[in-house]
């Protein structure tokens, strides 16, 4: 038991082209069978350390590396990418880009089919792993029409058919629900009592607090922090909290029944009020006229009659991955055509198009909304009148003004975010979309936007914020609302203690 | 019987297909046998239940024919009709080859595919990355669909009153994210055994089967109409 498969003995690793080391003499021993957690800030050396096991570095991506690895035997310098395949696998971040197949059988045979395993067995191995994993219903279908969590389970099995000794898994929770969380949870579970070595670099902490056998915090490149399971699931919140970790307990905030006291929307008498949202993704086929939705109609991915948000706070939006915020948040800023809801604020109607000057929708992947080759571009870009002096203000306000002339591309996630803020105050926009913009970050940054989503209903906004983060309800939302299956579930106050 | 077609069946029928559509139908026998190769893949298509996409592929290749030879000849003049020359010339032409790579690329699995180009030989290295190519369709289509969104947003669908701009706007972030995506891509499917020295091996079983070979017979002699009656006679 107490065999040391994986080394890593006095690393140094430099990416190519960067300035800055990002693993500094680090060294790690990992006994066989143990569940080893990597936690600490983003740029800590998390996903370094996942790539050095699994051979992507040096192989794929370059830089100066000093050191020794070795890895269940294999000398990870000398060893080919493709030796390693039944040895190690890996479960990355975004489930949208490790496919290589289009669909969801083709996918799990594909790692075997790569090792030139004969045909027959192949079958049979599916077959195994599919009815180990129970996604006996998500074969034969495209990855395309999956969920995020449906998605992370294909990756998980396509992973699992090649039975890799060690598995290691890249912040696999980032873009999943709880309930997802909780399916993921159990797979690792099952993978731990088959006696795999299991490695996972992850900032969401509460779903793997008792799993783990040994934590690892890293800071800067460095091992700052050990602890054994048992240390790291009895640590208090303050030293939790100190070290900039997420919480490693939740409240129930996320599961279906949040507990705050409901709010009777007639209660606000100024609020922002959303009516007559209705809309479907399977639309029935028309040859000449379009029918609106109405309430009535069958198979409504979205059915809202009348909805009153209170102005200027932060509304949290939960519920399940597939349940409709995201359609709800796209149908509330008029980006669907054909949903043909009515915004009413400060007494004026919007309808159609005029929506989308109300509203501004900061999305997920913030890539997508980027345009132009400056900060201030983008930013002017938003103005009806250029105006240069607000666009210095504004950029002042949210901390980047530093990088004005800056490519949008060349910044950071967490600053590319602030960028498609400041468009959006920029656009005078009243009521603001946050389309899950934690997943994937740290305490720290997560504390920042938190903090920004307050400022923003502070100074007018009205904000929505669709999330699976309870620590980000907790930080900064004041009320909480749950849509289920496309209808409005409860919108309550958040208590807090 | 389902109408599966071998991979390699497939691509031949792109291979003639585009070799015709280089070739001008003049005489009505060239015509009807356009036409029918037309309808080939349109059929397939139903067959493969996707009956929206052959619906309106019929409709498109059914105005343009009609508009064709029903309502302009060389003797056309006007702007309108001189328009409709130029878009119902192209259509007639080339949708034949377009209607035939979409029900390839729509119904052919990745998995499939490589194992086609296994079978003839082809080298991994332009397997591979015709395949990567294919799996990026609907990639390229759900990241253009959220770029075309964040554009409406932000009022500059049409490049804001610039034109060029509409492009550029389009573009950049497109390229952006497929580069970032296609990297991730590669790294995942390394991370998973692909390019090693081992031959691969594949669970799709491929066998051309009578109706393969019907087909192929049927586009070779299609072909051949062509090639003689342009080229010999």
């Amino acid at each position: 038991m107490s065999e040391n498969f994986i080394k890593i003995k006095h690393v140094h690793f430099k990416y190519k082209g960067s300035e800055k080391g990002l693993l500094d003499d680090l060294s790690l021993t990992i006994p066989k069978g143990e569940t080893l957690l990597l936690t600490g800030a983003s740029g800590s050396g998390k996903t370094t350390i996942i790539r050095l096991i699994n051979g992507l570095i040096p192989h794929y991506y370059q830089g100066d590396l000093e050191g020794s690895i070795s890895v269940a035997g294999y000398d990870i310098v000398k060893t080919e990418l493709y030796e390693l395949a039944g040895v190690v696998g890996t479960v990355f971040q975004n489930p949208r880009s490790q496919f290589f197949s289009v669909d969801t059988d083709g996918e799990i045979v594909f790692g075997p089919e790569n090792i030139g395993m004969e045909t027959g067995k192949i079958k049979e191995r599916k077959q195994d792993i599919v009815s180990e994993m129970h996604i006996e219903k998500l074969m034969g279908r495209s990855l395309f029409e999956l969920s995020g969590g449906e998605k992370q389970s294909i990756a998980c099995a396509s992973v699992a058919a090649l039975l890799p000794e060690i598995i290691l898994l890249d912040e696999p929770s980032s873009n999943l629900d709880q309930g997802a969380i909780g399916n993921l949870r159990e797979v690792i579970k099952r993978w731990k009592a088959q006696g795999k070595t299991i490695i996972i670099s992850e900032h969401r902490l509460w779903y793997l607090k008792d799993l783990v056998d040994r934590v690892i915090y890293m800071e800067t490149g460095k091992i700052r922090h050990e602890w054994s399971g048992w240390e790291f699931a009895a640590m208090d919140s303050e030293k939790v909290r100190s070290l900039q970790m997420r919480p490693l307990k939740v409240s129930d905030i996320l599961a279906s029944d949040f507990a705050g006291s409901d709010i009777q929307t007639q209660e606000i008498s100024d609020g922002v009020v959303l009516k007559d949202f209705y809309f479907s993704y399977n639309r029935k086929p028309y040859l000449i006229r379009k029918k609106k939705f109405q309430q009535n109609d069958e198979g409504l991915s979205l059915c809202i009659p009348k909805l009153t948000l209170p102005k200027n706070t932060v509304i949290g939006v939960i519920g399940h991955n597939g349940t409709g915020k995201s359609t709800f948040l796209k149908c509330v800023c008029g980006l669907e055509k054909d949903c043909h809801g009515i915004i009413e604020t400060d007494g004026k109607e919007y309808k159609g198009k005029e929506r989308l000057k109300i509203c501004y929708m900061v999305m997920q992947d913030v890539n997508h909304q980027l345009f132009t080759d400056s900060v201030q571009g983008e930013v002017l870009l938003s103005m009806e009148e250029e105006d240069k002096e607000r666009c210095d203000q504004i950029l002042q306000s949210l901390g980047i003004l530093e990088f004005k002339e800056k490519h949008p591309m060349a910044l950071s996630g967490g600053q590319k975010q602030r960028v498609a803020i400041a468009s959006a105050i920029a656009a005078d926009a009243k009521l603001m979309l946050f389309d899950e913009p934690t997943s994937g970050l740290d305490f720290c940054h997560m504390e920042k936007v938190g903090g920004l989503l307050k400022s923003l209903a502070d100074a007018g906004n009205t904000v929505l914020v669709a999330t699976h983060d309870p620590e980000l309800i907790e930080l900064c939302c004041d009320y909480v609302l749950c849509i289920e299956n496309g209808r409005v579930g409860y919108l309550r106050v958040v208590e807090r203690s | 019987m389902s109408a599966k077609l071998d991979p390699r069946t497939k691509l031949y029928m792109i291979l003639v297909v585009s070799a015709v559509v280089m070739m001008s139908a003049t005489t009505p026998l060239l015509w009807g046998v356009r036409i029918a190769m037309t309808m080939i893949p349109l059929i397939l298509l139903v067959a493969e239940k996707r009956y929206a996409s052959a619906l309106r592929f019929t409709i498109l290749y059914a105005i343009a024919l009609v508009l064709t030879f029903r309502f302009l000849s060389e003797e056309s003049t006007g702007i309108v009709e001189s328009l409709l020359i130029g878009y119902c010339g192209i259509a007639v032409q080339f949708l034949p080859a377009l209607i035939t790579a979409w029900y390839v690329v729509r119904t052919t699995k990745i998995d499939e595919f490589m194992s086609a180009m296994q079978r003839m030989h082809v080298p991994d290295g332009i397997a591979i990355s015709l395949a990567v190519v294919m799996r990026f369709f609907p990639t390229i289509k759900e990241e253009y669909a959220s770029i075309t969104d964040a554009m409406k947003m932000r009022g500059i669908a049409f490049g804001g009153g610039r034109p060029s701009k509409m492009v550029e706007y389009r573009m950049i972030p497109l390229l952006f994210s497929c580069v970032n995506i296609g990297d991730e891509l590669s790294a995942a499917a390394i991370t998973r055994g692909l390019g090693g020295k081992v031959k691969r091996t594949s669970v799709e079983e491929l066998h051309l089967r009578v109706f393969d070979w019907l087909l192929i017979l049927a586009f070779t002699a299609a072909a051949g109409i062509f090639v003689v009656f342009k080229y010999i006679l």
